[in-house]
């Protein structure tokens, strides 16, 4: 008896440990990331790095230190692939939480879950020789590495997480609204836009932010498929250098301690800053929604 | 009993370990580190290297040419490959720590210029390449080709090419409209579907072993001034006689003058055995000018030096 | 007295589980007919049937025929969203949609086409005003019809199912989550309606069918083992099992 109780304090404190340990990671790497940030901002002022659209560390004369360009295209492409996601992944968590049969469902389910599986620098390479090819086609572009690109392959990638979290979300309804449409004389399709997604509306935008969260942090597949030009685009169908892209491109040679160097660690906590805006975000809204369900 | 069987296993994997040191006499280590461009080629003449020196070994990795320059300035290695030179901050931070960088040349890279088997363009001179680059041409119209918009493909910064080909080539900043590819496969997968697309990339890494360039892309002949031959570097003589202009040296960086081992393997890669190595790589011999350089810095002499 | 729903020789099964066996009772115009009986009986499957609530479960098989003033709801061809804009429902626990008040009331006519601003507030304050919710909610027509209390909510589901003019209206153990202040006002409401309605209920409380149905059916088994005006039935059955229930020996 005692003993048990023994047991039972140690993993507690064994759970509060290791809850603890990973916050402390958090803070630690945002910690780091901050203060050499900070540094970053010695040389250059902060009026270049938040105003200007020129980013060239590695110039061949005067390097340049202006975020605009990358951060505009982080949102361009992650803007294009939830235009694409949002619609593909509710409709698709709405045909499996209501619509699907069982054996259907059955079989879908574990399919987009393994759409998450893809290593994302498989996702990069379709791009390549596939996706982009096509976009040159349809669109008559001399090539297709493009933010269009970028962004369908995002919004591929996202679609796991948008459809999983909607889908619980609306089958969270209580199957009681459902009813109450139909005895109500509604249809399928009524009950279904006007009840059920209503309902789980915040679940919804919950999935969509995430989904988000995901498409601005991925590295690898824009890295590949977008093309990378510094230029400022002007469309989705201009190349363009992400954020993480910038990064992870740059930090592999940068000499250590440099402006350079500071620099994309500046960038990275600015990254850092905007996905833990967006998490709270769906953390919040996804709070309401499970207190309303 | 445990914990005697334990000391039994420490024992006898010291004696192994002992063995294994006393074996040949003294086995010497050496590391080298550095340009992802040269580390196959590094590897094979270590490995070739290795077998005719029993009481050497050698470790070869890549991570880039900053990356091996960097850990000789940190005293991590003994040999930095760097398929660019030493930038002035980098010497500058290598004085500091007591570090004397110095450099010989393994072999030479020539970088082709390639674009779409559709485009009409058969040669370029260096001042047109450099203008396409800097983005001051911009459509295929004003070369005599068709009314196209260029589009531009290279490498990243973290390049030894990108820099090479900006410090040599654009002398100035890249357009901003130069998409930056992950690697030489990627400007070679994106020329073959582009018509309007330029890149640059490796010889070695677009010539067949007959020596035709890879399918789906055309290799350019370049000349060095309006009013010389434009040469193809597709033409292995063209690069060996060096008529062909962009071409590279690829360096090794030692910390101050080699000794010993680490001086009989310079020697071995400079030898003829380890120049057909180079060139069975893909790359090229030294060329003169730095030949005498590379006498200069190792005392050897070309031709005639041999292993011992 | 004109027949309203008319049950005729009714099986249902889950699979192969059956449910019903053999269902036939005819329904009254304007009454408040209850069904009792102890659970699992098969009372509430039965009030599902009549508006066929069973086809959103693939799982249920019916056979034999309801038929409202004479037509099959059954019938191969007749719309499933039709006949339930004719049979109206409310439900055991009160399921208010997280809308408004007036959204609320105002759904089953949008959704039937009706966009007029101007009739839906006539219709919201009328049915309001029919079930007594009125005078409680008038300020608060924009309010989530979450913040209402239990009861207000299932008189404002009665409303809601009201407000579509349905010519039948089942309810499934309407109060059964009530308490007796908030069970007593829509007991009166019942009584109320059927001027205009006619009403089933599914209850399990005797005292209730007693107090507002004018008809009873004691189903035992998925079978009606006895079915006549509630007085007789609770005053005098005549098949020995509804004694045994009535006097609390099972159930």
């Amino acid at each position: 008896m005692q003993s048990r109780r023994f047991i039972d304090r140690a993993i507690k404190q064994l759970f509060f440990l290791a809850a603890t340990l990973s916050v402390l990671v958090l803070l630690g790497i945002f910690g780091m990331l901050l203060m050499n940030g900070i540094k970053a901002f010695e040389h250059i002022s902060l009026t270049e790095f938040f105003f200007s659209s020129n980013w060239n560390p590695a110039a061949y004369g005067k390097p340049s230190y202006g975020i605009v360009a990358m951060l505009f295209s982080t949102f361009l492409v992650t803007f294009g692939a939830m235009c694409i996601a949002v619609p593909l992944g509710i409709g698709a968590a709405a045909y499996l939480a209501q619509v699907a049969q069982a054996k259907t469902r059955l079989v879908l389910k574990p399919i987009i879950e393994l759409l998450a599986a893809i290593p994302s620098v498989v996702v990069g390479f379709i791009g390549i020789v596939m996706v982009g090819p096509f976009i040159a086609k349809v669109f008559g572009l001399s090539n297709g590495l493009t933010a269009l690109n970028g962004s369908i392959l995002l919004a591929v990638m996202s679609l796991p997480t948008i459809i999983t979290v909607a889908e619980d979300a609306i089958r969270s309804v209580p199957n009681s609204f459902k009813e109450g449409s139909y005895a109500l004389g509604a249809n399928q399709w009524t009950t279904l836009t006007k009840v059920i997604l209503p309902a789980s509306y915040s679940g919804i935008i919950a999935a969509i932010i995430l989904g988000m969260g995901r498409a601005i942090g991925e590295t690898m597949t824009v890295l590949m498929a977008t093309g990378n030009a510094l230029a400022m685009p002007h469309g989705f169908f201009d190349p363009v250098r992400t954020m993480t892209a910038t990064i992870a491109i740059e930090l592999g040679e940068v000499p250590y301690g440099t402006t350079h160097y500071y620099s994309l660690f500046a960038v990275g906590a600015l990254l850092f800053l905007i996905s833990l805006g967006i998490n709270l975000i769906a953390e919040n809204i996804a709070a309401k929604y499970r207190y309303k369900a | 009993m445990r914990k005697h069987s334990h000391l039994f296993i420490v024992f006898f994997f010291g004696l192994y370990l002992w063995s294994c040191t006393h074996q040949h006499g003294q086995v010497e280590n050496l590391i080298i580190k550095g340009s992802d461009t040269e580390v196959n080629l590094a590897l094979a003449l270590a490995e070739t290297y290795m077998m005719e020196d029993l009481s050497i070994s050698i470790s070869v990795s890549g991570g880039g040419s900053g990356a091996g320059i960097a850990a000789l300035i940190n005293g991590k290695t003994n040999i930095a490959n760097a398929s660019r030179p030493m930038k002035a901050e980098e010497l500058l931070l290598a004085q500091e720590r007591g570090v004397n960088p110095l450099s010989t040349v393994l072999g030479m890279d020539a970088i082709a210029i390639v674009v779409h088997p559709q485009c009409p363009i058969k040669e370029l001179s260096k001042q047109n390449l450099g203008d396409i680059y800097r983005g001051k041409i911009h459509n295929w119209k004003q070369l005599g080709g068709p009314d196209q918009e260029i589009s531009l493909y290279g490498r990243q910064s973290n390049s030894g090419t990108f820099v090479y080909f900006r410090d040599s080539i654009l002398q100035a900043e890249y357009s901003p409209k130069v998409k930056q590819m992950n690697g030489t496969a990627q400007i070679v997968e994106a020329i073959k579907t582009d018509a309007s697309g330029i890149g640059y990339v490796g010889v070695g890494y677009i010539l067949e072993k007959n020596g035709n360039a890879a399918k789906g892309i055309k290799v350019l002949a370049i000349k060095s001034t309006d009013h010389t031959l434009a040469y193809s570097p597709a033409l292995l003589e063209n690069i060996q006689q060096g008529n062909y202009p962009i071409i590279r040296p690829l360096f090794q960086y030692t910390d101050g003058k080699p000794k010993g081992k680490l001086l009989q393997f310079l020697r071995y890669c400079l030898s003829e055995e380890g120049q057909a190595l180079v060139q069975q790589n893909g790359y090229f011999p030294v060329s003169k000018m730095y030949q005498e350089q590379n006498e200069l810095a190792l005392n050897t002499t070309y031709a005639k030096s041999s292993l011992h | 007295m004109k027949t309203k729903l008319q049950v005729k020789d009714l099986h249902l099964a889950y699979g192969t589980k059956k449910v019903l066996k053999g269902i036939t009772m005819d329904i009254p115009e304007n009454k408040i007919v209850a069904l009792i009986g102890p659970s699992g009986c098969g009372k509430s499957t039965l009030l599902r049937a009549m508006n066929r609530m069973h086809d959103l479960s693939p799982e249920v098989h019916i056979m034999g025929e309801i038929l409202l003033e004479g037509d099959n709801i059954y019938a191969p061809g007749r719309d499933a969203v039709d006949v339930r804009r004719k049979i109206g429902m409310v439900f055991q626990k009160p399921n208010p949609f997280p809308k408004s008040i007036f959204d609320n009331i105002a759904y089953g006519l949008k959704i039937a086409g009706q966009h007029d601003k101007q009739q839906l507030q006539e219709v919201v304050e009328r049915t309001l005003k029919s079930s007594y919710l009125w005078e409680e909610v008038k300020d608060d027509l924009d309010k989530s019809a979450l913040s209402l209390s239990g009861g207000q909510q299932q008189r404002m589901c009665i409303a809601r199912a009201v407000a579509v003019e349905p010519e039948v209206l089942l309810m499934d153990e309407p109060c059964s989550a009530l308490d007796p202040i908030s069970t007593a006002k829509i007991e009166n409401l019942m009584l109320e309606l059927k001027k205009d309605y006619t009403i089933v209920i599914v209850t399990h409380n005797m005292q209730q069918a007693q107090r507002v149905a004018d008809l009873t059916a004691f189903m035992y088994f998925g079978e009606v083992i006895e079915y006549a005006p509630t007085e007789e039935l609770f005053g005098n059955p005549q098949v020995e099992l509804t004694r045994n229930y009535l006097e609390g020996n099972f159930g």
